[in-house]
């Protein structure tokens, strides 16, 4: 019986939980949502290759996992810089400085991931 | 010396014939005193037609010398004379053995007043004589005779199985059908180092043989059990690491003209195989040429580089009846060792119509090792009664240069894939970000909102 009130209330708080996340979340913040799913997709299968091929291009696995991780950082640095319920922690920061250094990280991190990639 | 001239004109006559050994022509033949020679005439009249230059010297001529000025003064040398205690002026057991170090070759036959020299002797190749006055007996296996059969003349057929060195009617895997070959052997037995494996025991007991002693002399006085059987020991023959040969025979009747010419025996054939194999007439292996090259250029770099497959090849031959004539064989095998054999194959033996009519070339496909270092190429054919082949080369395996391995590992594709949908991920995710205006979305939503307002206005207003 406490289980099943108990999966009752999680079901409510998850549906609520879904509701206002489309409701409030701004589409910018959203996309990078995707974008961070996308990422630990991309990293999760690399690494799951690695664990049943054997890890023989080690500096290439390191590369490509790697470079899914670093994506993964950088778009969170991102999202929170950007999201409007953050900005009274980062006065003076505006967006568009936040998504300069997202690009600069970037661009710095594929040229590292191409030279270690073999 | 009638002897000795009917040899020497012997030797003029048949002078243009050359010698039948692969090392040389000049024997040297011991016999206790210069008369007994004509007991061996048979013996050493074969040698003669053979081609051989024979020097028979008494054991006391003390003009004998082995040496001359440091080098071989005799290419064979066969010690028919076994009670001598020393040959010539004072020549040892230790200059015999300098002799087979230098490449002679020797035959000795004992018998049963063997010197202590001959023991010595005998003893540095794993071969130790019976005490003196033994003999080999058998009563069950002797030279029949009308009258008066000797049970130590033994009718021995043990043959070892030594292609090599025995011709095939000794073979011992012969049909039964065929009567069994048999040697008239008078003389003394040794033991023999059968761990040895330049060692052959060529003719041994049958069962029924044994070493001991005469009726009405006095019996052995050692209890140990009598040398018997298989491991008594008649005939056997070493080979040198050099490739010198020493055949040690226990018995200097059964090279007589006596027993040779005894009718039901082989001792002719007998001793004709084991001279002629100790003598380097046959069984005598040569390399006459290797080769290593690349399989893919045909080319031999200084070095090899990792897992390079390269082509092997070696030229043997044999040396028998007068001549040299291809080896064929189906194990010779190659080795590239570095400490341990990384790669051990057998060669296969081709006919490549290039190579001389009297070599066989044997050629093998080989993938080095995975693995750099000094290797070493080798072919050791070591096998019984034939000359020890040992051809070694030291090559160089390099690793492969920085820019000498793949460049793309297909193990590796899901990264490069992986890697390179991020930077995709990106630039999408920057072009999305520059051209969806965030304001724009929040005037559509205000735009909504203002529609929905006028909408609500309206209803408002209809209301």
């Amino acid at each position: 019986m406490a289980s099943e009130t108990q999966a009752d209330t999680r079901a409510v708080s998850l549906r609520s939980l879904v509701r206002r996340y489309t409701a409030q979340t701004p589409q910018r913040l959203r996309v990078i949502d995707a974008y961070m799913a996308f990422c630990v997709a991309v990293g999760v299968v690399q690494f799951v290759y690695c664990a049943l091929a054997g890890s023989f291009p080690y500096n290439a696995f390191l590369a490509g996992f790697g470079s899914a991780v670093a994506c993964f950082v950088f778009a969170a640095n991102l999202r929170m810089k950007t999201d409007p319920q953050n900005r009274h922690q980062f006065p003076g920061g505006s967006a568009e400085g936040a998504f300069g250094e997202f690009v600069f990280s970037h661009i710095a991190l594929h040229f590292v991931v191409a030279n270690f990639l073999g | 010396m009638k002897l000795w001239t009917c040899l020497a004109l012997a030797s003029i006559l048949l002078g243009s014939a050359n010698a039948k050994s692969a090392s040389g022509d000049r024997v040297l033949v011991l016999v206790p005193k210069i008369e007994s020679a004509k007991h061996y005439s048979k013996f050493l009249g074969s040698l003669e037609t053979r081609g051989f230059e024979v020097s028979v010297r008494a054991a006391s001529n003390t003009s004998v010398a082995l040496q001359i000025d440091g080098e071989r003064a005799f290419d064979h040398a066969i010690l028919l004379a076994p009670a001598a205690k020393k040959f010539g002026d004072g020549l040892g057991p230790l200059d015999f053995t300098r002799f087979v170090d230098d490449g002679g070759n020797m035959v000795v036959a004992a018998s049963s007043e063997l010197s202590d020299f001959h023991r010595k002797l005998a003893a540095q190749f794993g071969v130790v004589f019976e005490p003196r006055s033994t003999w080999a007996i058998d009563h069950a296996n002797y030279l029949k005779q009308n009258n008066a059969s000797d049970h130590k003349v033994v009718a021995a057929s043990n043959f070892a199985l030594a292609p090599a060195i025995l011709s095939p009617e000794f073979a011992s895997t012969s049909a039964k059908s065929q009567p069994k070959p048999t040697v008239y052997f008078k003389g003394i037995a040794h033991k023999y180092d059968a761990a040895n494996p330049q060692l052959v025991p060529l003719l041994t007991g049958a069962i029924s043989t044994y070493s001991g002693r005469d009726k009405g002399e006095k019996p052995m006085e050692n209890t140990d059990t009598p040398l018997s059987g298989k491991s008594l020991g008649l005939v056997s023959a070493f080979q040198t690491r050099g490739n010198a040969r020493v055949s040690f025979a226990g018995s200097t009747a059964m090279f007589s003209d006596a027993l040779l010419s005894k009718r039901g025996g082989d001792n002719q054939r007998f001793v004709e195989d084991v001279a002629k194999w100790t003598m380097q007439e046959k069984s005598v292996l040569r390399e006459t040429g290797h080769r290593h090259h690349l399989s893919a250029t045909g080319e031999q770099p200084g070095h090899y580089r990792v897992s390079n497959e390269i082509v092997y090849e070696i030229d043997l031959s044999v040396y028998r009846d007068d001549a040299w004539h291809p080896y064929v064989a189906d194990d010779v095998q190659f080795e590239a060792i570095m400490l341990d054999p990384y790669i051990r194959i057998t060669l296969n033996h081709t006919d490549s119509a290039g190579s001389a009519p009297d070599t066989a070339t044997y050629h093998g496909d080989i993938k080095l090792p995975d693995r750099y270092g000094t290797f070493t190429f080798r072919v050791n054919y070591k096998r019984t009664g034939y000359s020890n082949v040992d051809v070694k080369d030291t090559v160089a395996i390099w690793p492969l240069r920085h820019d000498g391995y793949p460049r793309f590992l297909s193990a590796a594709y899901p990264y490069y894939t992986g890697s390179f949908v991020m930077v995709i991920g990106f630039l999408a995710l920057s072009a999305v970000w520059l051209f969806s205006d965030e304001p724009a979305s929040k005037d559509k939503a205000g735009a909504a909102a203002s529609k929905e307002k006028p909408k609500g206005k309206a209803k408002h207003k209809s209301s």
